[in-house]
């Protein structure tokens, strides 16, 4: 049993008359101290894991099915109450949208200072003086604590809410996707400021982002998701130098690291499956170039091409074509090609 | 801050003067003499021209203007020509009984709008949420004198808990603003007017509250508000309604004007000694000066009430700074 331990989640949609499975039979789990970044497109469902984690989802959202434990002690079905006293002291979420994260209307001291005494027998002062000594955890100045919300530049804003996060020393930091409404020079300081506090504090994180480059430099474990599901599971520095799913492998040609010098950048053609309609086989065979007629009907499941690696996918044996293939721009564009062929053909149906 | 404020004053009084004449306008063109309500048709020609000289009636509409924008900047209205009083006195005994009433049942619509409204968005798409909206817009949409006399039907004459009639029991004779007002006795008086137009005020600030609430409730802020662990009234209370009250507080300065011409039905059914019926009746009678006095006197009103909002914007929220 690790620190943190997510077994089969399924968390479904009611939107309309039907329902959406945005995370589907996931499974992971994290040590203490360690951090995992889970990266994959819009829609993927890794922000719905995150607030799955922190029991946050919208009213027509709901775990459907699984466990999530922490420290051995299981999150679904807690009540409303000791759900809340998880939150901030246990779990704290460094939000996606810091920008509007914090309520215009209080002084960023006050929102600080109200989160700890939700949490704590610290009085007024000496949650003020927590407050004060994470501010400067990360590099805010006291007199900052009397400003508000619109008072404040973008990284200041990102600082205060990542302060706020560590403000009780939370066994797991959830950061959903933290710096990407601020420029790349305050994103990188930031990052590294987040990572340094959650190792002095051994914390575990969990990273969600859509930029695998800033998994592949924070980040221990990478989750690859696609449709709800997860695709591969590995250590970075494993996965950076060998992939193994025909997704990932898209993946790092759409984003290519800056150790790597590449001659041309490489987008997956296509869009994520519509999760509303009943999928069977690989979420990813639509758009995989290597897809058979099996991927269409049949689930993948899970190989282990090393311990602590997991990869799903139908043909563990031509792992070393695919990474070939992939390489090469015209693999894609078969891709691109057939889909739009299916396209004009379903449209033509429709007109017949 | 005091420096908007002394602006806005300034622009109000150069507001209030031009008001002032599109009043005096729109009494002179008013089909009507006020000299045929007054004095008796058959009386002689030359008393009544003698009448027309007291009042200045006779004098070209220019003369009339010049005279009464004198007398207006010296807060001189003129004497009301049915009760043969300054306009200013008769206001005066009037006005604060109209206020009262006003206010309390606004505080009452306000409050428990507000509240409501907020409690109102949190349960929404539930039973109780639509209960409260057909609540508030049943009295919203009720003519106030039915739901006047049903109450007093009810809480007057089949309970008697309080009384139907009047702003004060027989009898009493108080001559301070203390004596009149600051009694049980009048406290008793106004609970049922003030229930009546509270009730027909509830709509607006619950209806604006909850839509208000519901765009605030999605807000990011909310979301990290729960995140941080707080309890859910307070959420709901500390950071979403506090963040969409100023809507509600700008429906509220501009809802006073409305306000003032809803009660003079209520007014009537009770018997109030108010503003909203001497207005009415002022005009019916043709008793100009009065009539001017009470409508500058309302406009006023509205655009001290206005100025109020927007200073409690600068309160309510720290984005805006003048």
């Amino acid at each position: 049993m690790s620190f943190l331990d997510v077994t089969d989640l399924d968390i479904t949609y009611t939107v309309g008359a039907g329902s959406l499975k945005a995370v589907d039979g996931v499974s992971f789990s994290l040590r203490k101290g360690e951090s995992m970044g889970i990266v994959g497109e819009s829609g993927c469902g890794k922000t719905t894991i995150a607030k799955g984690l922190m029991q946050l989802l919208p009213k027509n959202g709901a775990i459907t099915r699984g466990s999530i434990t922490l420290n051995g002690r299981e999150l679904v079905g807690l009540s409303k109450e000791a759900v809340r006293r998880l939150r901030l002291k246990e779990i704290a979420m460094i939000s996606q949208s810091a920008m509007n994260a914090l309520n215009p209307v209080y002084t960023i001291g006050d929102q600080l200072v109200e989160g700890i005494m939700a949490h704590t027998s610290f009085g007024n002062r000496g949650a003020y003086k927590r407050a004060v000594e994470v501010f400067e955890m990360v590099g805010l100045e006291e007199k900052r604590m009397r400003s508000f919300p619109h008072q404040m530049s973008g990284g200041m804003k990102q600082r205060a809410v990542i302060a706020m996060a560590l403000s009780l020393n939370p066994s797991l930091i959830i950061a959903d996707e933290p710096t990407t409404a601020l420029d790349v020079v305050v994103q990188d300081r930031i990052l590294h400021r987040i990572i340094k506090i959650q190792k002095e504090i051994n914390s575990s994180m969990i990273f969600i982002t859509h930029d695998i480059s800033v998994v592949s430099e924070i980040c221990e474990t990478i989750v690859v998701m696609y449709g709800g599901k997860v695709m591969e599971m590995s250590p970075t520095d494993t996965f950076f130098r060998r992939p193994f799913h025909p997704y990932s492998l898209g993946l790092k040609n759409a984003f290519p690291l800056i150790t790597e010098i590449t001659d041309e950048l490489i987008s997956i053609p296509g869009t994520p499956p519509n999760l509303l309609l009943e999928l069977k086989g690989c979420r990813f065979n639509e758009r995989c170039p290597f897809a058979q007629q099996k991927c269409a009907v049949e689930l993948p499941l899970f190989y282990e091409p090393e311990p602590g690696h997991k990869v799903a996918c139908h043909f563990p044996e031509r792992v070393e074509e695919f990474r070939e293939r992939s390489s090469h721009r015209d693999t894609w564009e078969v891709v691109r090609e057939r889909l739009i062929r299916e396209y004009m053909e379903k449209g033509a149906v429709e007109y017949a | 801050m005091l420096g908007y404020i002394i602006r806005r004053l300034l622009i109000m009084v150069l507001m209030i003067l031009l008001v002032s004449t599109m009043i005096f306008l729109l009494f002179r063109t008013m089909p009507g003499d006020p000299t045929a309500s007054m004095v008796d048709p058959s009386i002689p020609r030359e008393a009544r021209q003698a009448l027309l000289e007291r009042y200045g009636l006779h004098e070209s509409l220019w003369t009339q203007y010049a005279i009464f924008m004198k007398d207006l900047v010296r807060l001189d209205f003129g004497t009301s020509y049915f009760y043969n009083r300054p306009v200013l006195r008769v206001i005066q005994d009037r006005l604060p009984a109209t206020l009262i009433l006003m206010f309390t049942a606004m505080l009452f619509a306000y409050i428990i709008g507000i509240f409501g409204g907020a409690w109102m968005a949190w349960k929404r798409g539930t039973k109780l949420e639509s209960l409260g909206i057909t609540f508030s817009l049943i009295f919203r949409s009720a003519p106030t004198f039915w739901v006047g006399l049903l109450v007093i039907m009810f809480f007057a004459v089949r309970l008697g808990w309080f009384p139907a009639q009047g702003m004060r029991s027989t009898g009493y004779v108080g001559n301070t603003f203390r004596e009149i007002f600051l009694t049980t006795d009048f406290l008793r008086h106004l609970v049922l007017p003030a229930f009546t137009a509270g009730l027909y005020f509830l709509a607006t600030p619950t209806l604006i509250m909850r839509n208000s609430m519901l765009e605030v409730l999605s807000e990011d802020y909310i979301e990290m508000a729960h995140a941080k662990g707080l309890r859910e009234r307070r959420v709901l209370y500390r950071h979403a309604a506090r963040n969409a009250l100023l809507p509600v507080v700008t429906a509220g300065a501009l809802f006073i004007g409305a306000a003032i011409g809803g009660q003079v039905l209520i007014e009537v059914v009770y018997s109030w000694p108010g503003l909203g019926r001497e207005i009415v009746q002022a005009v019916t009678r043709s008793d100009y000066p009065l009539a001017q006095g009470c409508f500058i006197i309302l406009s006023t009103l509205v655009m001290v009430m206005n100025l109020i909002a927007d200073v409690l914007y600068a309160f309510l929220d720290p984005r805006i700074t003048y």
